[in-house]
């Protein structure tokens, strides 16, 4: 089967920043893969990428056999590929539920009551049905950042993407967040998760990426890229960040 | 289905009550009053020539009414699309836009309206000369018509400055979530960074308002017969100016302290609704 995710040399540059120096992935449905790197190293650029929120100068990327290369690719990988921001992007203006209707009506067209009741049994699955009646604001940075999980999830994604999912978080809320997406994968979610969190890491993910100046340095399984890389760079990072 | 009897959605958060009492207590209300108050005593006590004033001005009322009125929607209208264009990444869209919006604010309103009103009727009909088209030879400006075009057309270039300001207020991260829920660019406009930036600029939205309802007394210059045309009128066959000059300002200012007290009834109302 054809691998759900390919990326293929992906270039990106801001001006005379080269954000992606020829990217290279390939990501099986069901797998997890956890993206690591020191700041500036393109992480949250190639997720952009993979839903188009940025654009590429060069390369391809194939999801689920759509290339993005049309508008409508483009509105159709979106729907398909969920994405949870560092800064949950809640929307303020309207409650939980709404949050988690909105897309579901005016993108999936799904029937207000039909919205309603998914979007309740998400909240339960998130562990927050009883926030549904209010506002983001009103809650913490774990609950909304679960509301976003949710809200993307509603949209039954083939794919989600996480960028720094918990590095807005206090600490005593990280693992909240944590817990739902390791769920995520044992339900076999497809997952690409630039975090450094370890922990979730080696609990759920199948390989794990170092990324640095735009380039994939070393991919392998957590345990041994974490305990046992090989390259330079990457002892390097994990000496920093450990 | 089973789930959603759990959970009822709590009742509106904010009881009219209470909104009634923020107005209540909103003491500008008094000032509105004081200046009806003082138009009664003047056309009660001295209705020579007050009560004569008014009544002469009194059709220009709606005309100016009109003419704000009309030109604020279309302002509404036109200044979102303007705005829009600004921050269209298309370079020649927005360029077009930018051009237009330092053009007219380099301009005069006065001037603006002189233009609409002499000079674009004679540029219409030595087009129709030139092409011999009848129809444009004998184009003749109906004065309402060129007053609205013109407020419209330069209130919508300071009104685009309003909307940019509050679209841009909004954190990038609005519009990339609701496109990364796969919403398009004018679904996510609509559903989240527009709800939002009306909060943002409903006080400078209701400032232009009030600024547009006072500056419609310049089309009194091009043929409106407007509460400041009809002032002149009365003026020039009675010769009594002290008098009707205050009652025209006292007319203006009840129009715009009205509005100034809706504006912020709406504001409080739309901040208590959160
Ligand atoms: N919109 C942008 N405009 C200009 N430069 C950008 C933009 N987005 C990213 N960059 C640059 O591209 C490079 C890669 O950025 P990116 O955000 O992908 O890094 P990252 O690995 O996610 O870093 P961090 O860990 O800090 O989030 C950086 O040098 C950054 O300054
Ligand atoms: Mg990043």
């Amino acid at each position: 089967m054809a691998p759900i995710i390919q990326i293929q040399d992906v270039h990106k540059h801001f001006g005379h920043v080269k954000a992606l120096r020829g990217v290279s992935l390939e990501i099986d449905k069901g797998e997890v893969v956890v993206i690591i790197g020191p700041s500036g190293s393109g992480k949250s650029t190639l997720l952009r990428c993979i839903n188009r929120l940025e654009e590429f100068d060069q390369g391809q990327i194939i999801v689920d056999g759509i290339p993005l290369d049309s508008a409508e690719n483009i509105n159709s990988v979106r729907t398909e590929v969920g994405m949870v921001f560092q800064q949950f992007n809640l929307f303020p203006h309207l409650r939980v539920i709404d949050n988690l209707t909105l897309a579901q009506t005016v993108v999936r067209k799904r029937k207000k009551q039909d919205a309603i009741n998914n979007a309740l049994m998400l909240l339960e699955k998130v562990g927050i049905p009883e926030k549904a009646y209010n506002f983001p604001l009103q809650l913490s940075g774990g609950q909304q950042q679960r509301v976003a999980i949710a809200r993307a999830l509603a949209m039954n994604p083939k794919i989600m993407l996480f960028d720094e999912p918990t590095s807005a978080l206090d600490p005593e809320m990280i693992q909240e967040v944590l817990d739902v997406m390791l769920n995520l994968a044992k339900e076999g979610m497809t997952m690409v998760v630039v975090s450094h969190e370890m922990g979730f890491a080696r609990a759920a993910a199948n390989r794990a990426i170092l990324m640095d100046e735009g380039m994939i340095v070393e991919e392998a399984t957590p345990a041994i890229l974490f305990s046992n890389p090989t390259r330079e760079r990457t002892k390097l990072f994990l000496s920093k960040i450990l | 289905m089973a789930t959603s009897q759990h959970f009822q959605p709590p009742p509106v958060k904010t009881t009219p009550k209470e909104i009634n009492e923020k107005i209540k207590f909103d003491r500008w209300w008094f000032l509105l009053m004081g200046v009806i108050l003082l138009i009664i005593i003047l056309i009660t006590f001295k209705p020579d020539p007050f009560r004569r004033i008014l009544f002469f001005v009194s059709d220009g009322i709606s005309v100016t009414i009109f003419t704000t009125l009309v030109s604020f929607v279309l302002v509404l209208i036109f200044g979102l699309i303007t705005g829009l264009a600004r921050l269209s990444k298309i370079t020649i869209i927005r360029g077009i836009a930018t051009v237009y919006v330092e053009v007219i604010r380099g301009i005069p309103l006065l001037v603006q309206l002189m233009f609409w009103y002499f000079a674009f009727p004679s540029v219409i009909q030595s087009v129709g000369q030139a092409l011999s088209i009848p129809s444009l030879i004998g184009y003749r400006a109906n004065p309402i018509f060129m007053a609205i075009l013109g407020l419209t057309f330069c209130y919508s270039a300071y009104m685009s400055e309003v909307y940019r300001a509050g679209i841009q207020s909004i954190s990038r991260g609005q519009m990339e979530a609701a496109r990364s829920l796969g919403m398009t660019f004018v679904q996510s406009m609509r559903y989240v960074i527009l709800p939002q930036a009306l909060r943002v600029i409903l006080p400078p939205v209701g400032n232009e308002f009030i600024t547009l309802l006072k500056d419609s007394s310049l089309v009194s210059v091009v043929a409106v017969a407007d509460i400041t045309r009809r002032g002149r009128e009365f003026m020039a066959a009675n010769f009594i100016p002290v008098n009707t000059w205050v009652m025209v300002a006292l007319l203006y200012l009840v129009l715009t302290l009205f509005s100034a007290r809706i504006v912020n009834w709406i504001e409080v109302k739309t901040r208590l609704e959160r």
